[in-house]
């Protein structure tokens, strides 16, 4: 195996991370946008070479989304949302070089916990995944979805902003390559041609989450002196390792999830941030400070979404399917060598096999370090005058609003008129959380939702299918319960605040 | 040496330079030209395919050529925006199936669009059971459901994965009218999605690939994932040219085996069977002047004449398959419309 280890291979992954870094870093860019382009380079530099940089990539790239989501507010990609939670709030504290540096832990530690799951259980786990069908998918994203209430701050409007996220997933046609029966639905008449395709996700988020931002400092008026007066990072507490104290459950239980919803092809990274965030909140014992600036809710977050790096290479290397987008990028990279992946890759490719373990352990400890002692340079982006600062982001949205889908100019438009809803629902106290979190759910939901009805035939299915059936209808019920009793609580305080 | 800033300006001069392709071969044709592609995945068969053409004309031709995985509906509009010959469009079979099928977004390619030509097969659909399935053959599901037997088929609708899954229709109600009723669609999405629907015991027949699915057929049979090929859609002479290190463990002698004449599907009364390449090929707007299809023509005439093309495709399992425009056009003209022919038998509007 050591024959592979070479100054290229090592300086591939060294590459592929920092580059993957800096497009998970600018909001639009995506890790499956950085492994898109760099795909074609892995024909000329063979499998173990080429596969170095794509894992450098894709490591890189899931863990670069944690910068902006923590600085500016705004997640670099779908999984980092729930990062935004607590990190915004501690970057106004002015404890945002602390949440960055709890991100990057968290980070390393999902991706080692899932690199370790990925090398010991890789073929049992991708047996046992297999016994999840529709329905059981549609209960793991139906509790991902349970979830809304308890990250909303009004339990009633946190629910129908989550139920409008669902239905404006759903504009557009029911794809045939989701099994659909390719008619428009939702689509008023004369919009055929533009919405055709719905909204696409990515520009929607930034939309929504950047552009909305910057309307409402707008509104308030730009200060033209740096913004570093106002959020001085680092300055009010610097971070130190015992904030990591009484949180190894919390780790390793995200980094556990991230991983196992990375195993199940079609749920989708963000659902693994979701679950482990709200499962955080759900077993701490102050829950009240989740989404005021908890570390825990960064450490889960980000525990959860790096954990899925390894959970998603599980069915990719066991079954030859991918479990999230950019691996599914990975089997071209295999393809164009003549490398076919299924259920006997690992046994017959044991080389190739090592090389992506040790590429992705080496990616990690490349990424923590880059990340770790570079946060410096990257906090000093909140110190530049948001005059300046703003028209950048803005840009730097509307041309990742226009790449993330190979040049469609709808996507530009999708940026603009979610930027401007984003900025007029916080007026009518609608919560964009929830609402975000349905509009990513939504479509797997009626995807699984749907498949399950027509194969089955009858509701029931959904509580008599399996025993991971039961398990997962007790944590379904587990989440509402507790988002009830979070309710209850919270009025009462706010009636009796005595 | 003292770097000054003429030498720094001469630098990015030189720099700039080895960064622009060679001069352009053909002087008219645009400097940047986009390859819009029907698929939204940049990990799949028509954007590799579409990677490895885009790099060799633009070598050929002196220009940049980038591929863009906007999907079906997406590369049609783009299509339709541009005549000017700065976007181009690689597709399959699938273009005119969609328009069969009546799917939304699909128009008629041949008479909406400029067919253009054809640059490789892939040979790898294939219809699966699972490994303890008492359907060995074609020939046992068409009798199954002959016998009035439920088969089901998992299938992706309206394209390449249900033009399969027609033919084995027709071939029931050529068998046995009425008998067709019995092949019934599931209708699913990805490949996994099909797999699953088999693991699931949801389907009895899953519409997969060679290179996808070659590996589950390896699997000992008490394993739940195992299958076992029943037909391979591609002609003989196609699988003949397949690559060998696309087919994994198992032989071409076997793959034959699941092939027509061997596995047998009917498509009409003389008993002719039923065969199904997956080709891909160029599409241009109608407007599109002719001299840049010309360029393109000749520029990829060379390109197959020179011969290394051929070994970048067939290491992604592609067969290396160039027809010039007009060759191309009636080659799948004629494809259409035994297709056209097999859809309309089944859906009972045949005249």
């Amino acid at each position: 195996m050591f024959e592979i280890i070479t100054p290229l291979f090592l300086s591939l992954i060294v590459g592929g991370v920092f580059v993957g870094i800096v497009f998970g870093a600018i909001p639009g860019m995506t890790a499956t946008m950085a492994v898109a382009v760099s795909l074609p380079l892995t024909y000329s530099l063979g499998l173990e070479n080429g596969l170095a940089l794509l894992l450098g990539l894709y490591v890189g790239g899931i863990s670069g989304g944690l910068v902006p989501a923590i600085l500016l507010g705004i997640p670099g990609t779908p999984s980092s949302i729930t990062t935004t939670f607590d990190g915004v709030p501690m970057a106004q504290r002015g404890e945002g070089e602390a949440a960055l540096r709890i991100g990057i832990v968290s980070s390393l530690v999902g991706g080692l916990i899932s690199l370790l799951i990925l090398w010991l259980f890789a073929p049992t786990l991708a047996d046992f995944a297999i016994r999840f069908s529709y329905v059981e998918k549609f209960l793991i994203i139906f509790f991902a979805l349970s979830v809304m209430a308890a990250l909303s701050s009004d339990m009633l409007l946190g629910i129908f902003s989550g139920v409008l996220g669902v239905f404006v997933s759903l504009v557009g046609v029911y794809d045939i390559s989701d099994g659909g029966n390719g008619e428009l639905r939702l689509v008023p008449p004369g919009t055929e041609y533009w919405l055709d395709g719905g909204f696409a996700l990515l520009p929607v988020l930034i939309g929504l989450f950047g552009l909305a931002a910057i309307l409402e400092e707008a509104e308030r008026g730009v200060p033209s002196a740096a913004s570093s007066d106002e959020i001085a990072i680092g300055k009010s507490s610097s971070f130190s390792f015992s904030v990591f104290r009484g949180q190894t459950l919390n780790l390793i239980r995200s980094s556990g999830i991230g991983t196992f919803v990375g195993i199940l092809p079609g749920v989708g990274g963000s659902a693994a941030s979701i679950i482990s965030y709200t499962n955080a909140k759900t077993f701490s014992k102050h829950p009240e400070r989740f989404g005021k600036g908890e570390p825990a809710g960064i450490m889960a977050s980000e525990a959860g979404n790096n954990g899925l790096t390894g959970g998603a290479l599980v069915p990719l290397l066991s079954l030859g399917i991918p479990g999230d987008s950019t691996t599914a990028l990975l089997i071209g990279a295999f393809t164009l060598q003549g490398i076919q992946v299924g259920p006997l890759f690992i046994g017959n490719n044991p080389t190739t096999w090592n090389a992506m373990i040790f590429a992705m352990l080496i990616a990690n400890l490349v990424m923590f370090a880059m990340m770790y002692f570079a946060i410096r340079y990257f906090a000093l982006v909140v110190t530049v005058p948001k005059h300046i600062l703003f028209p950048v982001i803005l840009m730097m949205c509307v041309i990742g609003a226009y790449t993330i889908n190979y040049g469609i100019m709808f996507d530009v438009w999708t940026l603009l008129i979610f930027g401007v809803f984003g900025w007029l629902a916080v007026k009518l106290r609608l919560e964009i959380a929830p609402f975000i979190i349905g509009f990513i759910l939504g479509p797997s939901a009626e995807v699984y939702f749907v498949k399950s009805l027509e194969s089955f035939g009858t509701l029931s299915i959904f509580f008599t299918k399996s025993w991971i059936a039961v398990v997962l209808w007790i944590l379904i019920a587990g989440s509402i319960a507790g988002s009830i009793a979070m309710s209850r609580k919270k009025a009462g305080q706010v009636a009796d605040p005595s | 040496m003292t770097i000054t800033r003429r030498y720094l300006l001469a630098a990015a001069s030189a720099a700039a330079m080895l960064a622009q392709p060679m001069m352009a071969a053909a002087q008219d044709l645009p400097r940047n030209i986009r390859l819009v592609i029907g698929s939204t995945s940049t990990g799949g068969d028509t954007y590799q395919n579409s990677a490895i053409v885009a790099d060799a004309l633009s070598e050929k031709l002196g220009v940049n050529i980038k591929v863009d995985a906007v999907g079906a509906t997406e590369a049609f509009k783009a299509l339709d925006r541009d005549s000017r010959g700065t976007t181009m469009m690689m597709f399959h079979d699938q273009s005119y199936l969609g328009n069969l099928y009546g799917v939304t977004g699909y128009d008629n390619p041949f008479e909406n669009y400029t067919v253009g030509p054809t640059v490789a097969i892939n040979p790898g659909n294939a219809y699966l059971v699972p490994k303890d399935s008492p359907y060995q053959s074609m020939e046992d599901i068409l009798a199954a459901a002959e016998s009035g037997e439920r088969v089901r088929v998992a299938i992706q609708p309206g394209g390449v994965s249900e033009i399969g899954f027609s033919a084995m229709k027709n071939a029931a109600r050529l068998r046995s009218p009425g008998s067709e009723e019995n092949i019934v669609a599931v209708n699913t999405g990805s490949q996994s999605d099909k797999n699953q629907a088999m693991w699931d015991d949801l389907a009895d027949v899953i519409n997969g690939s060679i290179q996808a699915n070659e590996q589950f057929t390896q699997l000992p049979e008490d394993d739940q994932k195992a299958m076992r090929f029943v037909w391979v859609t591609a002609r003989p002479e196609t699988l003949e040219q397949a690559p060998a290190e696309g087919m994994g463990d198992t032989t071409r002698d076997q793959l034959l085996q699941y092939a027509a004449p061997n596995s047998s599907v009917p498509v009409n009364e003389e008993g002719e069977n039923f065969t199904f390449d997956k080709e891909f090929f160029f599409l241009f707007n109608q407007e599109t002047p002719q001299e840049f299809i010309d360029a393109v023509d000749t520029a990829l005439a060379e390109i197959y004449e020179e011969g290394t093309i051929q070994e970048r495709q067939k290491a992604a399992f592609f067969i290396p398959n160039y027809l010039p425009t007009e060759e191309a056009q009636q080659h799948l003209q004629d494809k259409r419309s035994t297709y056209e022919e097999v859809i309309s038998e089944i859906s009972g509007d045949a005249s």
